[in-house]
Protein backbone atom coordinates (compact mmCIF):
# COMPACT_ATOMS: atom_id res chain seq x y z
CA UNK A 1 0.00 0.00 0.00
CA UNK A 2 3.37 2.09 0.52
CA UNK A 3 3.78 1.64 -3.06
CA UNK A 4 0.56 2.82 -3.94
CA UNK A 5 1.08 5.66 -2.31
CA UNK A 6 4.21 7.11 -3.40
CA UNK A 7 2.91 6.34 -7.14
CA UNK A 8 0.21 9.29 -6.61
CA UNK A 9 2.64 11.46 -5.48
CA UNK A 10 4.24 10.89 -8.85
CA UNK A 11 1.16 12.04 -10.80
CA UNK A 12 2.53 15.60 -11.46
CA UNK A 13 5.14 14.00 -13.67
CA UNK A 14 5.13 14.25 -17.33
CA UNK A 15 1.99 12.17 -18.94
CA UNK A 16 3.60 8.20 -18.57
CA UNK A 17 2.01 4.87 -17.96
CA UNK A 18 0.20 6.44 -15.09
CA UNK A 19 -2.75 6.97 -17.19
CA UNK A 20 -4.79 3.96 -15.61
CA UNK A 21 -4.53 6.11 -12.51
CA UNK A 22 -7.68 8.22 -14.11
CA UNK A 23 -9.65 5.50 -14.54
CA UNK A 24 -12.73 4.66 -12.17
CA UNK A 25 -10.89 1.63 -10.86
CA UNK A 26 -7.27 3.69 -10.50
CA UNK A 27 -9.16 6.06 -8.50
CA UNK A 28 -10.60 3.90 -6.16
CA UNK A 29 -7.61 2.12 -5.50
CA UNK A 30 -5.83 5.42 -4.75
CA UNK A 31 -8.59 6.43 -2.44
CA UNK A 32 -8.37 2.97 -0.88
CA UNK A 33 -4.93 3.17 -0.27
CA UNK A 34 -4.98 6.85 1.45
CA UNK A 35 -7.88 5.56 4.42
CA UNK A 36 -5.99 2.87 5.00
CA UNK A 37 -2.89 4.67 5.21
CA UNK A 38 -4.82 7.16 7.83
CA UNK A 39 -6.32 4.21 9.28
CA UNK A 40 -2.83 2.43 9.81
CA UNK A 41 -1.38 5.27 11.40
CA UNK A 42 -3.89 6.17 13.93
CA UNK A 43 -3.65 2.42 14.70
CA UNK A 44 -0.46 2.51 15.09
CA UNK A 45 -0.27 6.15 16.83
CA UNK A 46 -3.55 4.80 19.19
CA UNK A 47 -1.69 3.39 22.62
CA UNK A 48 1.25 4.68 21.58
CA UNK A 49 1.62 8.27 20.82
CA UNK A 50 -1.78 9.53 22.08
CA UNK A 51 -4.04 7.64 25.00
CA UNK A 52 -6.52 4.96 23.74
CA UNK A 53 -8.76 6.51 26.21
CA UNK A 54 -9.04 9.66 24.31
CA UNK A 55 -8.26 8.60 20.81
CA UNK A 56 -9.46 4.88 20.93
CA UNK A 57 -8.52 2.82 17.63
CA UNK A 58 -9.93 1.87 13.86
CA UNK A 59 -10.32 -1.73 15.08
CA UNK A 60 -11.89 -0.98 18.55
CA UNK A 61 -14.01 1.07 16.31
CA UNK A 62 -15.28 -1.47 14.48
CA UNK A 63 -15.52 -4.11 16.82
CA UNK A 64 -18.15 -1.51 18.17
CA UNK A 65 -19.81 -0.89 15.50
CA UNK A 66 -20.09 -4.52 14.41
CA UNK A 67 -21.96 -5.30 17.78
CA UNK A 68 -23.66 -2.78 17.77
CA UNK A 69 -25.07 -4.36 14.20
CA UNK A 70 -24.92 -8.27 15.70
CA UNK A 71 -27.07 -7.36 18.30
CA UNK A 72 -29.46 -4.94 16.75
CA UNK A 73 -29.21 -1.90 19.37
CA UNK A 74 -28.06 0.10 16.80
CA UNK A 75 -31.68 -0.04 14.56
CA UNK A 76 -33.84 2.05 16.82
CA UNK A 77 -31.58 4.87 16.83
CA UNK A 78 -31.19 5.24 13.28
CA UNK A 79 -34.46 4.73 12.57
CA UNK A 80 -35.99 7.05 14.78
CA UNK A 81 -32.77 9.34 13.38
CA UNK A 82 -34.46 8.68 10.21
CA UNK A 83 -38.16 8.94 10.98
CA UNK A 84 -37.53 12.41 12.40
CA UNK A 85 -35.80 13.71 9.61
CA UNK A 86 -38.28 12.31 6.57
CA UNK A 87 -41.45 13.28 8.76
CA UNK A 88 -40.04 16.88 9.49
CA UNK A 89 -38.69 17.06 5.68
CA UNK A 90 -42.18 16.40 4.55
CA UNK A 91 -43.93 18.65 6.94
CA UNK A 92 -41.34 21.24 6.05
CA UNK A 93 -41.85 20.93 2.30
CA UNK A 94 -45.62 20.60 2.36
CA UNK A 95 -46.17 24.00 4.61
CA UNK A 96 -43.04 25.68 3.13
CA UNK A 97 -44.67 25.12 -0.73
CA UNK A 98 -48.12 25.84 0.73
CA UNK A 99 -46.94 29.02 3.02
CA UNK A 100 -44.80 29.91 -0.50
CA UNK A 101 -47.52 29.86 -2.80
CA UNK A 102 -49.91 31.44 -0.83
CA UNK A 103 -47.83 34.76 0.29
CA UNK A 104 -47.04 34.80 -3.37
CA UNK A 105 -50.39 35.19 -4.97
CA UNK A 106 -51.29 37.47 -2.40
CA UNK A 107 -48.59 39.73 -2.31
CA UNK A 108 -50.70 41.61 0.51
CA UNK A 109 -50.47 39.33 2.45
CA UNK A 110 -47.45 38.94 1.88
CA UNK A 111 -45.92 42.24 2.56
CA UNK A 112 -47.63 42.11 6.00
CA UNK A 113 -46.10 38.65 6.72
CA UNK A 114 -42.57 38.77 5.95
CA UNK A 115 -41.34 40.90 8.77
CA UNK A 116 -42.39 38.52 11.02
CA UNK A 117 -40.97 35.56 8.57
CA UNK A 118 -37.69 37.82 8.38
CA UNK A 119 -37.37 37.47 12.03
CA UNK A 120 -37.50 33.89 12.24
CA UNK A 121 -35.55 32.87 9.22
CA UNK A 122 -32.45 34.62 10.18
CA UNK A 123 -32.81 32.92 14.07
CA UNK A 124 -30.65 29.82 14.59
CA UNK A 125 -33.15 27.06 14.52
CA UNK A 126 -31.38 25.31 16.77
CA UNK A 127 -31.90 27.75 19.67
CA UNK A 128 -35.49 26.56 19.57
CA UNK A 129 -34.71 23.08 20.38
CA UNK A 130 -35.09 23.16 24.04
CA UNK A 131 -38.23 25.27 23.38
CA UNK A 132 -39.54 22.41 21.47
CA UNK A 133 -38.65 20.17 23.95
CA UNK A 134 -40.49 22.10 26.85
CA UNK A 135 -43.48 22.07 24.10
CA UNK A 136 -43.74 18.51 22.37
CA UNK A 137 -41.65 16.48 24.92
CA UNK A 138 -38.17 14.19 24.45
CA UNK A 139 -39.45 11.85 21.95
CA UNK A 140 -39.25 11.69 18.21
CA UNK A 141 -42.28 14.81 18.43
CA UNK A 142 -39.60 17.77 19.60
CA UNK A 143 -37.38 16.70 16.94
CA UNK A 144 -39.33 16.60 13.89
CA UNK A 145 -40.07 19.92 15.11
CA UNK A 146 -37.20 21.84 14.77
CA UNK A 147 -36.49 19.55 11.21
CA UNK A 148 -39.66 20.08 9.89
CA UNK A 149 -38.96 24.54 11.02
CA UNK A 150 -35.62 24.33 9.72
CA UNK A 151 -37.16 23.14 6.00
CA UNK A 152 -39.51 25.42 6.14
CA UNK A 153 -38.09 28.77 5.19
CA UNK A 154 -35.74 27.19 3.36
CA UNK A 155 -38.98 25.88 0.64
CA UNK A 156 -40.52 29.18 1.66
CA UNK A 157 -38.04 31.40 0.68
CA UNK A 158 -37.34 29.77 -2.28
CA UNK A 159 -40.85 29.53 -3.34
CA UNK A 160 -41.49 33.06 -2.91
CA UNK A 161 -37.99 33.50 -4.91
CA UNK A 162 -39.09 31.64 -7.91
CA UNK A 163 -42.69 33.23 -8.63
CA UNK A 164 -40.68 36.81 -8.05
CA UNK A 165 -38.62 35.25 -10.82
CA UNK A 166 -41.52 34.64 -12.92
CA UNK A 167 -41.16 36.63 -15.92
CA UNK A 168 -43.77 39.61 -15.49
CA UNK A 169 -44.25 39.47 -19.31
CA UNK A 170 -45.33 35.79 -18.90
CA UNK A 171 -47.87 36.51 -16.62
CA UNK A 172 -48.99 39.91 -18.99
CA UNK A 173 -49.15 38.05 -21.70
CA UNK A 174 -51.54 35.68 -20.60
CA UNK A 175 -53.52 38.19 -19.28
CA UNK A 176 -54.12 39.73 -22.83
CA UNK A 177 -54.71 36.20 -23.96
CA UNK A 178 -57.83 36.86 -21.34
CA UNK A 179 -56.36 34.39 -18.43
CA UNK A 180 -58.18 34.87 -14.78
CA UNK A 181 -55.90 35.69 -12.17
CA UNK A 182 -56.02 31.97 -11.24
CA UNK A 183 -55.28 30.29 -14.33
CA UNK A 184 -52.17 32.86 -14.54
CA UNK A 185 -51.12 31.28 -11.28
CA UNK A 186 -52.06 27.86 -12.33
CA UNK A 187 -50.24 28.14 -16.22
CA UNK A 188 -47.74 30.61 -15.22
CA UNK A 189 -46.56 31.55 -11.95
CA UNK A 190 -46.75 27.73 -10.76
CA UNK A 191 -44.97 25.89 -13.38
CA UNK A 192 -42.94 29.19 -13.27
CA UNK A 193 -41.42 28.48 -9.89
CA UNK A 194 -40.93 24.83 -9.29
CA UNK A 195 -37.34 24.84 -10.57
CA UNK A 196 -36.64 27.21 -7.29
CA UNK A 197 -38.93 24.96 -5.62
CA UNK A 198 -37.06 21.75 -6.67
CA UNK A 199 -33.66 23.06 -5.75
CA UNK A 200 -34.76 24.49 -2.02
CA UNK A 201 -35.68 20.92 -1.68
CA UNK A 202 -32.39 19.61 -2.84
CA UNK A 203 -30.62 21.80 -0.58
CA UNK A 204 -33.03 21.78 3.06
CA UNK A 205 -32.76 17.87 2.89
CA UNK A 206 -28.85 18.45 4.34
CA UNK A 207 -30.50 21.11 6.91
CA UNK A 208 -33.13 17.83 7.50
CA UNK A 209 -30.14 15.94 8.50
CA UNK A 210 -28.01 18.44 10.43
CA UNK A 211 -31.60 19.44 12.46
CA UNK A 212 -32.36 15.70 13.76
CA UNK A 213 -28.85 14.80 14.74
CA UNK A 214 -28.59 18.48 16.82
CA UNK A 215 -31.96 17.75 18.24
CA UNK A 216 -30.64 14.46 19.81
CA UNK A 217 -27.51 16.15 20.97
CA UNK A 218 -29.40 18.57 22.40
CA UNK A 219 -31.91 16.52 24.41
CA UNK A 220 -33.06 12.69 23.86
CA UNK A 221 -33.42 9.42 24.51
CA UNK A 222 -33.03 7.41 21.21
CA UNK A 223 -31.08 8.64 18.00
CA UNK A 224 -27.90 8.53 16.31
CA UNK A 225 -27.27 11.76 17.73
CA UNK A 226 -28.05 10.96 21.57
CA UNK A 227 -25.54 7.92 21.06
CA UNK A 228 -22.95 10.75 20.27
CA UNK A 229 -24.17 12.90 22.80
CA UNK A 230 -24.44 9.73 25.45
CA UNK A 231 -21.24 8.49 24.77
CA UNK A 232 -19.42 11.42 25.12
CA UNK A 233 -21.12 11.83 28.71
CA UNK A 234 -19.24 8.86 29.65
CA UNK A 235 -16.02 9.69 28.17
CA UNK A 236 -16.20 6.55 25.81
CA UNK A 237 -14.54 7.97 22.45
CA UNK A 238 -15.23 4.25 20.56
CA UNK A 239 -18.58 4.87 20.98
CA UNK A 240 -18.53 8.14 19.88
CA UNK A 241 -16.58 7.08 17.10
CA UNK A 242 -18.67 4.81 16.25
CA UNK A 243 -21.71 6.53 16.34
CA UNK A 244 -20.09 9.65 13.73
CA UNK A 245 -18.95 6.66 11.75
CA UNK A 246 -22.56 6.25 11.34
CA UNK A 247 -23.78 9.30 10.78
CA UNK A 248 -20.61 9.75 7.81
CA UNK A 249 -22.10 6.73 6.37
CA UNK A 250 -25.78 7.85 6.21
CA UNK A 251 -24.58 12.03 5.12
CA UNK A 252 -22.64 9.67 2.25
CA UNK A 253 -25.37 7.61 1.12
CA UNK A 254 -27.85 10.66 1.32
CA UNK A 255 -25.05 12.89 -0.81
CA UNK A 256 -24.70 9.91 -3.51
CA UNK A 257 -28.44 10.15 -4.03
CA UNK A 258 -28.58 14.08 -3.75
CA UNK A 259 -25.97 13.58 -7.03
CA UNK A 260 -27.73 11.28 -8.84
CA UNK A 261 -30.88 13.24 -8.10
CA UNK A 262 -29.32 16.54 -9.25
CA UNK A 263 -27.15 15.49 -12.48
CA UNK A 264 -30.60 13.89 -13.61
CA UNK A 265 -32.59 16.99 -12.81
CA UNK A 266 -30.05 18.77 -15.33
CA UNK A 267 -29.96 16.47 -17.96
CA UNK A 268 -34.01 16.88 -17.54
CA UNK A 269 -34.09 20.24 -17.67
CA UNK A 270 -31.71 20.42 -21.23
CA UNK A 271 -31.13 23.97 -21.84
CA UNK A 272 -33.30 26.17 -20.04
CA UNK B 1 -65.74 33.99 -37.21
CA UNK B 2 -67.16 34.53 -33.64
CA UNK B 3 -65.34 37.92 -33.15
CA UNK B 4 -67.23 39.27 -36.46
CA UNK B 5 -70.55 39.43 -34.40
CA UNK B 6 -68.72 42.50 -32.57
CA UNK B 7 -69.75 44.80 -35.25
CA UNK B 8 -73.40 45.64 -34.96
CA UNK B 9 -72.01 48.49 -32.86
CA UNK B 10 -71.34 50.32 -35.73
CA UNK B 11 -75.04 50.63 -36.00
CA UNK B 12 -74.89 53.53 -33.15
CA UNK B 13 -75.26 57.35 -33.44
CA UNK B 14 -71.99 58.70 -34.27
CA UNK B 15 -71.41 55.96 -36.94
CA UNK B 16 -68.07 57.52 -38.05
CA UNK B 17 -66.48 56.89 -34.81
CA UNK B 18 -68.22 54.01 -33.52
CA UNK B 19 -66.56 51.94 -37.16
CA UNK B 20 -62.78 52.98 -36.08
CA UNK B 21 -61.87 49.99 -33.81
CA UNK B 22 -59.27 52.15 -32.38
CA UNK B 23 -59.00 55.90 -31.97
CA UNK B 24 -56.38 57.73 -30.74
CA UNK B 25 -57.47 61.32 -29.84
CA UNK B 26 -54.67 63.60 -29.36
CA UNK B 27 -52.67 60.88 -27.60
CA UNK B 28 -49.21 61.72 -25.84
CA UNK B 29 -46.72 59.56 -23.93
CA UNK B 30 -43.89 60.52 -22.12
CA UNK B 31 -41.70 58.88 -19.16
CA UNK B 32 -40.43 60.10 -16.40
CA UNK B 33 -37.39 57.96 -15.30
CA UNK B 34 -35.09 59.36 -12.09
CA UNK B 35 -36.11 63.04 -12.81
CA UNK B 36 -35.75 62.76 -16.29
CA UNK B 37 -38.73 63.46 -18.72
CA UNK B 38 -38.90 61.92 -22.03
CA UNK B 39 -41.45 62.31 -24.49
CA UNK B 40 -41.98 59.14 -26.13
CA UNK B 41 -45.03 59.85 -28.48
CA UNK B 42 -46.04 63.26 -29.31
CA UNK B 43 -49.90 64.52 -29.51
CA UNK B 44 -50.94 61.98 -32.09
CA UNK B 45 -54.27 61.40 -33.23
CA UNK B 46 -55.43 58.40 -35.59
CA UNK B 47 -58.01 56.59 -36.47
CA UNK B 48 -58.09 52.56 -37.74
CA UNK B 49 -61.84 51.42 -38.64
CA UNK B 50 -62.49 48.16 -38.35
CA UNK B 51 -60.75 45.61 -40.06
CA UNK B 52 -57.83 47.64 -41.58
CA UNK B 53 -54.64 46.74 -42.17
CA UNK B 54 -52.55 49.36 -41.03
CA UNK B 55 -48.61 49.36 -40.24
CA UNK B 56 -46.63 51.77 -38.38
CA UNK B 57 -43.01 52.25 -40.01
CA UNK B 58 -40.48 55.10 -38.99
CA UNK B 59 -36.67 54.78 -37.29
CA UNK B 60 -36.03 52.99 -33.98
CA UNK B 61 -36.85 54.51 -30.89
CA UNK B 62 -40.07 56.70 -32.29
CA UNK B 63 -42.73 55.37 -30.65
CA UNK B 64 -43.93 52.48 -32.67
CA UNK B 65 -44.15 50.49 -29.56
CA UNK B 66 -45.46 52.56 -27.47
CA UNK B 67 -48.62 52.98 -29.50
CA UNK B 68 -49.22 49.18 -29.34
CA UNK B 69 -48.81 49.22 -25.79
CA UNK B 70 -50.83 51.91 -25.60
CA UNK B 71 -53.64 50.07 -27.55
CA UNK B 72 -52.90 47.02 -25.70
CA UNK B 73 -53.75 49.11 -22.11
CA UNK B 74 -50.46 47.91 -21.15
CA UNK B 75 -49.66 52.18 -20.44
CA UNK B 76 -52.20 54.75 -20.35
CA UNK B 77 -51.74 58.21 -22.02
CA UNK B 78 -50.37 61.12 -21.02
CA UNK B 79 -52.75 62.91 -22.59
CA UNK B 80 -55.91 62.95 -24.97
CA UNK B 81 -58.03 59.76 -25.31
CA UNK B 82 -57.92 56.55 -26.41
CA UNK B 83 -61.05 54.52 -27.59
CA UNK B 84 -61.64 51.08 -28.71
CA UNK B 85 -64.83 50.35 -30.37
CA UNK B 86 -66.08 53.65 -29.21
CA UNK B 87 -65.14 52.86 -25.75
CA UNK B 88 -62.58 54.81 -23.75
CA UNK B 89 -60.11 52.49 -22.75
CA UNK B 90 -58.97 51.36 -19.26
CA UNK B 91 -57.10 48.44 -18.35
CA UNK B 92 -55.74 45.79 -19.92
CA UNK B 93 -57.54 45.11 -23.55
CA UNK B 94 -58.35 41.55 -23.55
CA UNK B 95 -59.59 41.69 -27.02
CA UNK B 96 -56.44 42.65 -28.63
CA UNK B 97 -54.17 39.83 -29.45
CA UNK B 98 -50.29 41.61 -29.08
CA UNK B 99 -47.09 39.51 -30.65
CA UNK B 100 -44.76 41.46 -28.85
CA UNK B 101 -41.09 42.41 -29.50
CA UNK B 102 -39.95 39.92 -26.57
CA UNK B 103 -40.56 36.51 -26.50
CA UNK B 104 -43.23 35.72 -24.51
CA UNK B 105 -43.24 32.01 -24.93
CA UNK B 106 -43.79 29.69 -21.71
CA UNK B 107 -40.08 27.55 -21.61
CA UNK B 108 -41.28 25.20 -19.58
CA UNK B 109 -44.34 24.00 -22.40
CA UNK B 110 -43.38 22.39 -25.92
CA UNK B 111 -44.40 24.32 -29.06
CA UNK B 112 -48.05 22.51 -29.54
CA UNK B 113 -48.21 22.75 -26.06
CA UNK B 114 -47.31 26.83 -26.32
CA UNK B 115 -49.62 27.27 -29.12
CA UNK B 116 -52.86 25.85 -27.85
CA UNK B 117 -52.53 27.92 -23.99
CA UNK B 118 -55.05 30.53 -25.23
CA UNK B 119 -57.35 28.02 -26.25
CA UNK B 120 -57.43 26.21 -23.14
CA UNK B 121 -58.39 29.57 -21.40
CA UNK B 122 -62.03 29.08 -19.88
CA UNK B 123 -62.64 32.32 -21.61
CA UNK B 124 -62.91 30.06 -24.85
CA UNK B 125 -62.95 26.46 -23.39
CA UNK B 126 -62.34 25.01 -26.61
CA UNK B 127 -63.21 20.83 -26.51
CA UNK B 128 -59.80 19.06 -26.64
CA UNK B 129 -59.84 17.68 -29.50
CA UNK B 130 -60.46 20.37 -31.30
CA UNK B 131 -57.96 21.92 -29.63
CA UNK B 132 -55.42 19.43 -30.94
CA UNK B 133 -56.95 19.99 -34.75
CA UNK B 134 -56.48 23.97 -34.49
CA UNK B 135 -53.01 23.17 -32.99
CA UNK B 136 -52.15 20.82 -35.98
CA UNK B 137 -53.27 23.17 -38.83
CA UNK B 138 -51.75 25.85 -37.11
CA UNK B 139 -48.32 24.72 -36.91
CA UNK B 140 -48.62 23.72 -40.75
CA UNK B 141 -49.28 27.09 -41.54
CA UNK B 142 -46.40 28.33 -39.77
CA UNK B 143 -44.21 25.62 -41.10
CA UNK B 144 -42.99 24.27 -37.82
CA UNK B 145 -44.07 20.54 -38.42
CA UNK B 146 -41.24 18.13 -36.92
CA UNK B 147 -40.99 20.77 -34.33
CA UNK B 148 -44.17 20.15 -32.18
CA UNK B 149 -42.80 18.33 -28.86
CA UNK B 150 -39.68 20.73 -28.73
CA UNK B 151 -39.08 23.65 -26.05
CA UNK B 152 -38.06 27.01 -26.79
CA UNK B 153 -34.85 26.44 -25.63
CA UNK B 154 -34.80 24.19 -28.51
CA UNK B 155 -35.73 26.40 -31.61
CA UNK B 156 -34.34 29.08 -33.41
CA UNK B 157 -35.00 32.47 -33.05
CA UNK B 158 -37.33 32.40 -36.18
CA UNK B 159 -38.80 29.24 -35.12
CA UNK B 160 -39.64 30.90 -31.54
CA UNK B 161 -41.08 33.87 -33.42
CA UNK B 162 -43.14 31.66 -35.33
CA UNK B 163 -44.64 29.92 -32.36
CA UNK B 164 -45.14 33.12 -31.11
CA UNK B 165 -47.30 33.95 -34.18
CA UNK B 166 -49.08 30.80 -34.35
CA UNK B 167 -49.99 31.61 -30.35
CA UNK B 168 -51.32 35.23 -31.39
CA UNK B 169 -53.59 33.51 -34.74
CA UNK B 170 -55.01 30.54 -33.27
CA UNK B 171 -57.25 32.72 -30.87
CA UNK B 172 -58.42 34.85 -34.17
CA UNK B 173 -58.39 37.86 -31.89
CA UNK B 174 -60.70 40.85 -33.54
CA UNK B 175 -57.53 43.20 -33.43
CA UNK B 176 -53.72 42.21 -33.75
CA UNK B 177 -51.24 43.47 -32.59
CA UNK B 178 -47.96 42.90 -33.96
CA UNK B 179 -44.06 44.54 -33.14
CA UNK B 180 -42.19 43.59 -35.53
CA UNK B 181 -43.05 39.79 -35.89
CA UNK B 182 -41.04 38.77 -39.25
CA UNK B 183 -38.03 40.85 -38.27
CA UNK B 184 -35.96 37.27 -37.14
CA UNK B 185 -36.74 35.39 -39.92
CA UNK B 186 -34.91 34.92 -43.70
CA UNK B 187 -36.25 36.68 -46.60
CA UNK B 188 -38.34 33.23 -47.92
CA UNK B 189 -40.06 32.35 -44.73
CA UNK B 190 -41.18 35.77 -44.69
CA UNK B 191 -42.90 36.28 -47.90
CA UNK B 192 -44.55 32.85 -46.87
CA UNK B 193 -45.41 34.22 -43.34
CA UNK B 194 -47.07 37.50 -45.09
CA UNK B 195 -49.11 35.39 -47.48
CA UNK B 196 -50.42 33.71 -44.43
CA UNK B 197 -51.26 36.26 -42.32
CA UNK B 198 -53.27 38.24 -45.24
CA UNK B 199 -55.36 35.08 -45.13
CA UNK B 200 -56.08 34.86 -42.28
CA UNK B 201 -56.90 38.47 -41.46
CA UNK B 202 -58.72 38.79 -44.33
CA UNK B 203 -60.61 35.73 -44.01
CA UNK B 204 -61.25 36.46 -40.28
CA UNK B 205 -61.55 40.81 -41.06
CA UNK B 206 -59.41 41.29 -38.33
CA UNK B 207 -58.13 44.37 -37.50
CA UNK B 208 -54.25 45.08 -37.77
CA UNK B 209 -51.74 47.51 -36.50
CA UNK B 210 -48.23 45.69 -37.63
CA UNK B 211 -45.05 47.51 -36.40
CA UNK B 212 -42.07 47.14 -38.88
CA UNK B 213 -38.72 48.41 -39.51
CA UNK B 214 -39.33 46.47 -43.77
CA UNK B 215 -41.12 49.18 -45.65
CA UNK B 216 -42.09 47.01 -48.30
CA UNK B 217 -43.56 44.58 -45.92
CA UNK B 218 -45.49 47.75 -44.85
CA UNK B 219 -47.09 48.39 -48.36
CA UNK B 220 -46.80 44.65 -49.29
CA UNK B 221 -49.41 43.80 -46.44
CA UNK B 222 -51.68 47.37 -45.94
CA UNK B 223 -54.37 49.54 -46.50
CA UNK B 224 -52.85 52.31 -45.36
CA UNK B 225 -49.09 52.98 -43.89
CA UNK B 226 -48.24 55.83 -41.12
CA UNK B 227 -44.80 57.16 -41.71
CA UNK B 228 -43.53 58.21 -38.10
CA UNK B 229 -40.82 60.79 -37.57
CA UNK B 230 -37.96 60.63 -35.13
CA UNK B 231 -38.11 61.06 -31.71
CA UNK B 232 -40.60 62.13 -30.05
CA UNK B 233 -42.78 60.82 -32.28
CA UNK B 234 -45.89 61.47 -34.27
CA UNK B 235 -47.22 60.64 -37.11
CA UNK B 236 -45.67 62.47 -40.51
CA UNK B 237 -47.38 61.03 -43.48
CA UNK B 238 -50.42 58.39 -44.14
CA UNK B 239 -50.68 57.00 -47.56
CA UNK B 240 -53.32 54.52 -48.43
CA UNK B 241 -52.23 51.77 -50.50
CA UNK B 242 -54.54 51.07 -53.00
CA UNK B 243 -53.49 47.69 -53.82
CA UNK B 244 -56.14 45.64 -55.35
CA UNK B 245 -56.96 42.57 -52.50
CA UNK B 246 -56.30 39.82 -52.67
CA UNK B 247 -52.49 40.12 -53.10
CA UNK B 248 -50.44 38.42 -54.22
CA UNK B 249 -47.15 39.10 -51.65
CA UNK B 250 -44.97 37.62 -53.96
CA UNK B 251 -45.81 39.23 -57.42
CA UNK B 252 -47.03 42.64 -55.72
CA UNK B 253 -43.89 44.03 -55.64
CA UNK B 254 -42.89 44.17 -59.23
CA UNK B 255 -46.16 45.88 -59.85
CA UNK B 256 -45.68 49.46 -60.85
CA UNK B 257 -48.21 51.00 -58.12
CA UNK B 258 -45.85 49.54 -55.55
CA UNK B 259 -42.92 50.99 -56.98
CA UNK B 260 -44.27 54.10 -56.97
CA UNK B 261 -45.82 54.01 -53.17
CA UNK B 262 -42.59 52.84 -52.19
CA UNK B 263 -40.65 55.60 -53.49
CA UNK B 264 -42.47 58.15 -52.06
CA UNK B 265 -43.17 56.78 -48.67
CA UNK B 266 -39.09 56.45 -48.82
CA UNK B 267 -38.54 60.10 -49.35
CA UNK B 268 -40.72 60.78 -45.91
CA UNK B 269 -38.54 58.22 -44.45
CA UNK B 270 -35.23 58.34 -45.23
CA UNK B 271 -34.86 61.67 -43.45
CA UNK B 272 -36.36 60.61 -40.36
CA UNK B 273 -34.10 57.36 -40.51
CA UNK B 274 -30.83 60.02 -40.49
CA UNK B 275 -32.12 61.74 -37.86
CA UNK B 276 -33.40 58.82 -35.96
CA UNK B 277 -29.48 57.39 -35.97
CA UNK B 278 -27.84 60.21 -33.96
CA UNK B 279 -30.31 60.20 -31.38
Amino acid sequence: MSSAATSLDATGAPPSPRAWLRTPWGLAVVRIAILAAILAAWEAASGRIVSKYWASSPSAIAARLWSWIRDGSLWPHLSSTLIEMGAGYAIGCVAGVGVGLLLGFLPRAGRIAMPFLAGLYCLPKVALAPLFVILLGIDLASKIALVAISVFFIILYSTLDGIRDVDRDLVQAMRLMGATRREVSLRVLIPGCLRWVFTGMRIAIRYAFTAAVLGEVIAANRGVGYLVEAYAGQYNSTGVFAAVLVLVVCSLGLSEVLTRWEASAAEKRGGM
Amino acid sequence: MRMLDVRPRSIAPAAAAASNRVRLDAVSKSFTVRGTHTPALQETTLAIEDGAFVSLVGPSGCGKSTVLNLVAGLLTPSSGVLTYDGAPLSGLNRRVGYMTQKDTLLPWRTTEANIAAPLELACRAVPRREVAERVRAMIDAVGLRGFEKHFPAELSGGMRKRVALARTLIYEPETLLMDEPFGALDAQLKLLMHDQLQRLTQARRMTVLFVTHDLAEAIALSDRVLVMSARPGRIRRAQDIGLPRPRDVFRVRFSPEFGRLHEALWEELKDEVAKGTDV
